[in-house]
């Protein structure tokens, strides 16, 4: 028998033993095969570990995550709205439908709401659409609605993420209009509302399952906005 | 370098840690997301060179702690979502809803929280003791007690192979 435990064996293959500590294990692992057998074990255990999570690493990140640490970037930091990242299965979409429930009845009775419904599809009009048409991310001050992201679609097609007091979204252009995707509540009145998009994980994870590679920087928007984002 | 370019770089990581916490990638991810969120939030509470990849740590395994004890008070309010579809199986439970898992994911799923993340802390993340002791706010014999218990019983559920 050796006085080797176990702690001491893993700290050996954590590299947390002090040189003369290690050269103990070592020579007690010489001379005991069986201790030998224990400690290949914990060297396997441990490469399958890191190597079984290591491709997670190399993966590239989630289009949703960089686009809120890029938002974030650009935007002065306030207090953003709660996270409600345990309800994204179920309480956000339900919220949404709910929403959209609601909110279709308003809306297409009135001309100046900012969704209309045609042909059983929501689509934008008004300031939303000229928003969505002419609006880019770089230069919008003042703007009743702000544009977060836009990105190319899978399968092809253009699509923007909107902000704004009453709501906010993301579209995606079919034809000559723009096709509302999602919306959620705004903010209201409240002035910190151009916290409420980047950040609002229910557009993001809309973004994340629409999004074909990472979404335009500002030149790219230009030049799909000067192309009639055909 | 920006506090949001310096989150980006270490994201990587937080992700590969979120995933040894969670039971699958989909949970891995929100995790990951709900952390970054709250690390937006609570900016001026790190302390510029310190590190921020123990600081994200800890706000991510403590976002999974929480959400670990919510689950369980929704456990015992409600009958758990599964339970319909392993009736007669019910010690193999949890097995029984991990098969699309690997070995690898469903014998962490298996370790007591307390083991799983000083496991994926030190095994996957490759911190040092001392690191991982500070991330979890544990002294170092309870960290590496953690780690022996962890790592005999990964042994024990991936067999052989291990």
């Amino acid at each position: 028998m050796t006085d080797i435990d176990e702690a001491m064996l893993i700290a050996w293959v954590d590299g947390e033993l002090d040189e003369v500590t290690r050269r103990r294990v070592d020579r007690a692992i010489a001379e005991d095969p069986a201790l030998a057998e224990r400690l290949e074990r914990h060297v396997r255990l441990r490469d399958r570990l890191s190597g079984h999570y290591a491709p997670v690493a190399a993966e590239p990140v989630p289009a949703g995550m960089q686009a809120l640490l890029t938002e974030s970037a650009k935007v002065v930091p306030l207090a953003r709205p709660a996270s409600r990242w345990r309800h994204w299965g179920t309480g956000g979409a339900i919220a949404a439908s709910l929403l959209l429930g609601l909110g279709i009845g308003h809306w297409s009775g009135g001309p100046e709401g900012p969704v209309a419904v045609r042909n059983g599809a929501m689509v934008a009009q008004g300031t939303l659409a000229t928003a969505l048409d002419t609006q880019l991310a770089s230069a919008q001050d003042g703007s009743p609605v702000r544009i977060g992201l836009s990105f190319q679609r899978k399968g092809g097609g253009w699509c923007r993420s909107f902000e704004g007091q009453a709501v906010s979204g993301v579209a995606c252009r079919e034809g000559e209009k723009w096709q509302v995707q999602q919306l959620v509540a705004g903010a209201g009145q409240d002035t910190d509302y151009r916290q409420a998009s980047s950040g609002d994980a229910r557009i993001m994870a809309t973004v994340d399952a629409l999004i074909d590679g990472p979404p335009l920087n500002a030149a790219q928007e230009a030049a799909a906005k000067d192309a009639g984002w055909r | 370098m920006s506090f949001e370019s310096d989150l980006l770089a270490i994201l990587p990581r937080l992700r590969r840690f979120a995933a040894s916490l969670s039971r699958d990638r989909a949970d891995a991810d929100d995790l990951c997301q709900a952390a970054l969120e709250k690390a937006l939030r609570a900016r001026d509470q790190w302390q510029p060179g310190t590190r921020l990849d123990s600081w994200m740590y800890r706000i991510m395994r403590n976002l999974w702690i929480d959400e670990g004890r919510s689950r369980q008070r929704a456990a015992r309010t409600f009958a758990p979502e599964e339970a319909g579809e392993h009736v007669g199986h019910a010690g193999d439970r949890d097995v029984e809803a991990h098969v699309m898992l690997s070995d690898v994911d469903r014998a962490m799923h298996a370790l007591p929280d307390e083991q799983r993340e000083a496991i994926a802390l030190v095994l996957v993340e490759g911190l040092s003791y001392k690191e991982a002791a500070d991330v979890l706010g544990v002294p170092m014999g309870t960290l590496t007690s953690r780690l022996v218990r962890g790592r005999g019983a990964l042994i024990e559920l991936l067999g052989e192979a291990a």
